[in-house]
């Protein structure tokens, strides 16, 4: 019996620590995709504010869009989606900081 | 080097009086290139010569140079859109990329070339000790102007925010180690942000631009006739400098001739009574047309600008 202790004794540290790497990795999961929504939500700024006079935003020379525009793709993308989902802004919230589950 | 802006309303006589200028000065020995901006392009009629894009010597101190708003347009539009055409190369396929050909007639493009043209002679030009500019009309010539100071605002609000965002992209990698979306990485330090990048480049750009404008190197003329249509005009020209906080060194008071003594004095005390730092009007005696050599004046103009 008592040679099984040790045994035992590294497979309880092992799932402990396996316990508390999950978490630390959650937790780092959730900044991250927080930090990300936040990332996106500055791109969608900034391609809007580029881009606004097509939305009839007061905007920047409309030179400066096309100046940038060869290197926007993914911003344009952010954009269109963020358009797509505008309307439900807060289920996109909600879902990033896991309140729906 | 020194750069000249003559402004004026159409018809005053800016083309033969900068062509004056450059002339003397040359003469005098310095290095002048005289370059039109202006569409009417007066200044290849006044030397006797075609002129175009590339410099043309005149004398062997003075080079001339016109260039063309609607072809620096066109070639701003042609570079672009075949930029754009390459990367979004899939609009091909749907006969997209003759969309961006639109962008030749959408607002702003014009000043933005003549901009571009504007920093380009800036740049290029410091062989020269006097770069003489004849303007194009009024109101493109003070929205080029503005332009430099506006672009630096929009893109320096905009540089901000990108680096908002390459700071997020920042703190997501040092947590995960990586950053991409959809499997394309994405830059996440300033150094390797194309947009970062082309900011920074357009905004070293336009600062460079308006420290000339604003520098103890540059000098504006206005011209103006004894006449009321062109006080009004050089009324809107000086208000629309000092909004840009741009001073006129020297007005002349073109096609003066005796008899207009009593309106020239009026004109010039209203357009320049209560403003601050009024510049020293020159009369510009009237002479009669001449089909040659109309750059040779008599007035001397060569001390005028203070280079």
């Amino acid at each position: 019996m008592s040679e099984h202790q040790p045994n035992f004794l590294i497979r309880l540290w092992r799932s402990l620590r396996a316990f508390l790497r999950g978490i630390d990795q959650a937790q780092r999961e959730r900044v991250v995709a927080l930090t990300a929504y936040e990332a996106r939500e500055l791109e969608n700024m900034f391609v809007l504010m580029l881009l606004g006079s097509f939305a009839g935003m007061p905007s920047p020379p409309s030179f400066l869009a096309v100046e940038l525009l060869p290197h926007l793709e993914h911003e344009i993308r952010v954009l269109n989606r963020r358009a797509e989902s505008s309307t439900d802004a807060l289920a996109e919230i909600m879902g990033t900081i896991d309140a729906d589950a | 080097m020194k750069t000249i802006f003559f402004t004026g309303k159409g018809g005053v006589g800016k083309s033969t009086l900068s062509a004056a200028a450059a002339w003397q000065l040359a003469e005098s020995g310095k290095r002048v290139l005289a370059i039109s901006f202006d569409p009417a392009h007066n200044l290849g009629d006044i030397f006797g010569r075609t002129l175009g894009h590339k410099v043309t010597r005149f004398s062997a101190n003075l080079d001339l140079r016109e260039t063309d708003l609607d072809e620096a347009a066109a070639e701003y539009i042609r570079r672009n859109t075949s930029i754009l055409t390459e990367v979004y190369s899939y609009t091909k396929a749907f006969n997209l990329d003759r969309y961006f050909k639109v962008l030749r007639h959408s607002p702003g493009v014009e000043e933005y070339a003549a901009l571009t043209a504007l920093e380009d002679l800036l740049r290029t030009s410091d062989d020269y000790d006097v770069v003489v500019i004849d303007t194009p009309p009024t109101g493109l010539t003070l929205r080029i102007l503005a332009l430099p100071r506006i672009s630096i605002t929009w893109v320096d609000r905009l540089r901000r925010i990108r680096r908002d965002i390459l700071d997020k992209r920042h703190t997501v990698h040092s947590i995960t180690g990586t950053f991409s979306e959809e499997g394309q990485k994405l830059a996440y330090e300033e150094k390797d942000d194309r947009v970062m990048q082309k900011l920074t480049e357009l905004f070293d750009r336009y600062v460079a631009v308006a420290r000339h404008l604003e520098s103890d190197a540059n000098r504006v003329a206005v011209v103006f006739n004894p006449d009321y249509l062109s006080l009004r005009e050089s009324q809107r020209i000086l208000d629309g400098l000092s909004d840009l906080n741009l001073g006129v060194n020297v007005a002349f008071n073109n096609k003066y001739t005796q008899g207009l003594s009593e309106i020239a004095d009026s004109m010039e005390r209203e357009l320049f009574d209560g403003r601050d730092a009024p510049p020293p009007v020159h009369r510009i005696p009237w002479e009669p047309y001449r089909r040659e050599k109309s750059y040779e004046i008599s007035y001397d103009l060569t001390q005028l600008f203070a280079l």
